[in-house]
């Protein structure tokens, strides 16, 4: 086993971790509102994440994910503020938008203060800086995960696997699912996980798409709430 | 990474209920008297009434900064966590309102919760002021923990209550001074007023390097 492999494969834990610091655990992606009108029960955490999965990260995030990859790969900068803007301009609830567009920086932030020669990850940062660009998450994952020689499949596996453990760690926090609960959860989420990589991050960018109506609802909601603990 | 200066913080941690709204309150109408512009940022633990509060109070009513310059974060329940171990959420605001409001000269960072533990990480805060109150007990100090060890500036508050909550203030001194050695702490009544100055002068002086004036409230 080469010392190359080693290193991706210990990259691939260190981003995957919730111990690193992007702010993901603020988010409950809209499952605070749904608790607090007591219209969700533990046995629908699995059908909610999956509806998520189908109809806004899978289409949405993960086709944006590969379409900044295979940028990065080729050092365009242009198409990759262009994955960036596309992404951004279909995140329709300004809270939910912000805190990807924070993430996103704060994850830059992070990977820059220990990979301080990557062209493209400086110049991405450099666009977001002047305005040019975002860094919503997905795209600055990207960035970050191929920075560090990251498969682009596994990039997307991490993206998806993110986004569950995060809806997961929202639930155990609101007191919705116990913690075994939790982890039979994510469990029987990989089959999908792996699915809607696998349909997804090979997707052209004019394929990009997003609909599911009632969460948006659920998340405009969600920012009118006057006691809260997420951020969305 | 950012284009802009970098304004210096405090972070202002403590229990819940320990008065850290008040006394915000209290110091930001010093500083500006002394010239010093202020922006807050509010970590609230499952709502927004305490930069509500501070945004009414400061802003819309004393116009002493602008309504957009007390920004309420919510922290998915982990306070500590959002000012200590993954801060991404209070930086981004910090850069955002570096971005936007470059005047500034001082940004508070307000987080409750997490008890005796809490502790700012070093790349948010400058300086840690962290606040416990009598009613909690005059074994409080002796108690230790992170945030009463390790703090800048210890704040015992509420201190006009000691007699009806049988704290001994002199017991929290003796303790306060045993544990934080050589670090200062100050007894405060944020209510009334005492106190309020020094922790004031504190600010002015071991953050903004100015020299502390004899400022009145």
């Amino acid at each position: 086993m080469s010392t190359e492999i080693n290193m991706e494969d210990l990259s691939f834990l260190q981003l995957s971790d919730s111990f690193f610091p992007t702010g993901l655990y603020t988010t409950s992606n809209g499952l605070e509102f749904i608790f607090h009108e007591k219209k969700l029960k533990s046995r629908d955490v699995l059908k909610l994440i999956k509806i998520y999965l189908k109809q806004q990260v899978g289409p949405g995030d993960c086709v944006a994910l590969g379409n900044a990859y295979d940028c990065v790969e080729k050092s365009d900068l242009q198409g990759l503020v262009e994955v960036d803007q596309i992404l951004y301009s279909m995140r329709l609830m300004e809270e939910s938008r912000n805190a990807a567009v924070r993430s996103g920086i704060q994850l830059l932030r992070c990977t820059r203060y220990f990979i301080t020669q990557n062209k493209i990850l400086k110049l991405y940062q450099k666009a977001v800086t002047n305005g040019h660009a975002s860094g919503i998450y997905p795209v600055s994952f990207a960035v970050v995960c191929k920075s560090l020689n990251i498969p682009k499949h596994k990039t997307g596996l991490m993206l998806l696997y993110g986004f569950v453990v995060s809806v997961i760690g929202a639930a155990l926090r609101l007191g919705i699912l116990q913690h075994l609960d939790g982890q039979k959860i994510i469990h029987e989420l990989k089959p999908f996980i792996l699915v809607s990589v696998n349909e997804n991050i090979g997707k052209s960018l004019s394929s990009i798409w997003q609909f599911a109506p009632a969460i948006d609802i659920i998340q405009m909601k969600h920012e009118q709430m006057d006691s809260r603990m997420f951020i969305t | 990474m950012p284009l802009y200066k970098r304004i210096p913080r405090v972070g202002i941690g403590g229990p819940v209920g320990s008065g850290k709204t008040m006394l915000i309150e209290r110091i930001v109408p010093l500083l500006y008297d002394k010239g010093y512009r202020v922006g807050i940022i509010s970590n609230d633990v499952v709502s927004k009434e305490d930069a509500n509060r501070m945004r009414h109070n400061l802003a819309t009513k004393r116009g002493l900064l602008p309504e957009e310059l007390v920004i309420g974060i919510a922290t998915g329940g982990c306070p500590h966590t959002a000012v200590r171990e993954d801060p991404s959420m209070n930086l981004s605001a910090v850069e955002e309102m570096e971005s936007k409001h470059n005047y500034l000269d001082l940004i508070i960072i307000e987080s409750g919760g997490d008890n005796i533990t809490t502790t700012f990480s070093p790349a948010l805060a400058d300086y840690f002021i962290y606040l416990i109150d009598v009613s909690g007990g005059d074994k409080y100090p002796r108690k230790r923990g992170l945030g009463i060890e390790t703090c800048d500036l210890l704040v015992i508050n509420k201190i006009d209550i000691a007699p009806y909550v049988e704290a001994d203030l002199k017991i929290m001194e003796k303790d306060a001074k045993h544990v934080r050695g050589n670090r200062p702490f100050v007894f405060v009544n944020s209510k009334g007023g005492e106190g309020i100055n020094e922790v004031a002068s504190y600010i002015i002086r071991d953050v903004l390097f100015e020299a502390p004036k004899n400022i009145q409230i």
